[in-house]
């Protein structure tokens, strides 16, 4: 109950905890007979050759895409992983495109994964979750006891370390604003 | 591959790539080090994100003692710093491999592929930009040492 509270609070909901894909094998993409899927392939950013590829050749970042392409249609988008499956420029266009999926097609969306980093920008409460119950909630990326569960992203571990004898940075999770700040702190 | 300790940065990899490592034990699980003294080799896929920075050198410190040779697949580029040799793979190939601090100086091609440098080495090379620092920096202490003397 809390979690449908949340999501309908914020429309985009970051929790960690781990995941499980649901994505069961295919023989070839054209088995899952997705509905226009050459449509849903370029929302996701993946070739049309790809239909034609086996399951076994798909790589990590493919599978990924196609179990998002699998969900495209559901009300509440439950995704899982980006940080093991997707590199830099892929999860900073996902973050994009769910944005996009909130704000103009109303989709609620589930992300879970461990590196805090996926949610900069882009969720405003995060939520722990172990043996399916909430353990911990914030809405600040510079909590420390969020990270009493997690790893802590090396920005914020830069920023506090630099601020843990007295304050000299303002807290930030963009690289260009902390260079700004680091500029007006030392000249 | 003659070095002992290798950290392999690819998003574009499936587990085919592992047919080139039979003799290999690869770990995909979380795990305990103990289990991994029986090996004389071991592959780390995409496993190690589990960890935090000093397990993970616990970790490698642990194999090196023993002797055991490592390969790290990774698709986070900050474990390329817990290696000294690194190779940056896409696409069935390899795109460059070398002495860590080297191959990380490939900025363009890093990016090309979709990845971003190791977040203290991109901040270097900004406060490097800025002429706040003259070098690129391995950690927060002697980055932070340099900025505010």
């Amino acid at each position: 109950m809390e979690i449908r509270k949340l999501l309908n609070e914020s429309g985009i909901l970051g929790v960690i905890s781990t995941y499980q894909s649901k994505l069961t094998k295919f023989k070839t993409l054209l088995d899952l007979n997705i509905p226009n899927v050459e449509k849903a392939l370029k929302i996701v950013r993946l070739d049309e050759s790809i239909l034609n590829k086996k399951y076994e050749d798909l790589t990590i970042s493919e599978l990924w895409k196609i179990e998002l392409i699998t969900k495209l249609r559901e009300k509440v988008i439950i995704v899982g992983n980006l940080s093991l499956a997707l590199n830099n420029q892929d999860i900073e266009y996902m973050q994009k495109l769910f944005k996009k999926l909130n704000r103009d097609f109303h989709k609620q969306i589930i992300i879970i994964d461990n590196d805090v980093k996926v949610f900069f920008n882009l969720v405003k409460t995060i939520i722990v979750i172990r043996n399916h119950e909430i353990v911990y909630k914030t809405n600040d990326f510079y909590d420390d006891d969020l990270y009493k569960y997690t790893k802590m992203p090396k920005i914020i571990e830069f920023v506090k370390f630099v601020n843990q004898d007295k304050k000299r940075i303002n807290k930030t999770t963009d690289i260009h604003e902390l260079i700004k700040d680091i500029y007006r702190s030392v000249s | 591959m003659k070095e002992t300790s290798v950290t392999i940065i690819s998003t574009n990899i499936n587990k085919h790539i592992l047919d080139n490592y039979k003799d290999y034990h690869v770990v995909e699980q979380k795990f305990k080090i103990d289990e991994l003294l029986n090996y004389k080799k071991v592959i780390f896929f995409n496993v190690l994100h589990y960890y935090d920075d000093e397990k993970i050198k616990e970790i490698f410190k642990t194999l090196e003692d023993n002797n055991i040779k490592y390969i790290n697949f990774t698709n986070n580029i900050e474990e390329a710093l817990y290696t000294s040799y690194l190779i940056i793979y896409d696409d069935k190939k390899i795109l460059a491999e070398g002495v860590t601090d080297e191959v990380l100086k490939c900025e363009k091609l890093i990016k090309k592929v979709g990845l971003n440098l190791p977040f203290i080495t991109e901040l270097s090379l900004l406060l490097k930009d800025y002429d706040l620092v003259d070098k690129i920096y391995k950690d927060n202490a002697s980055l932070k040492g340099a900025l505010w003397k």
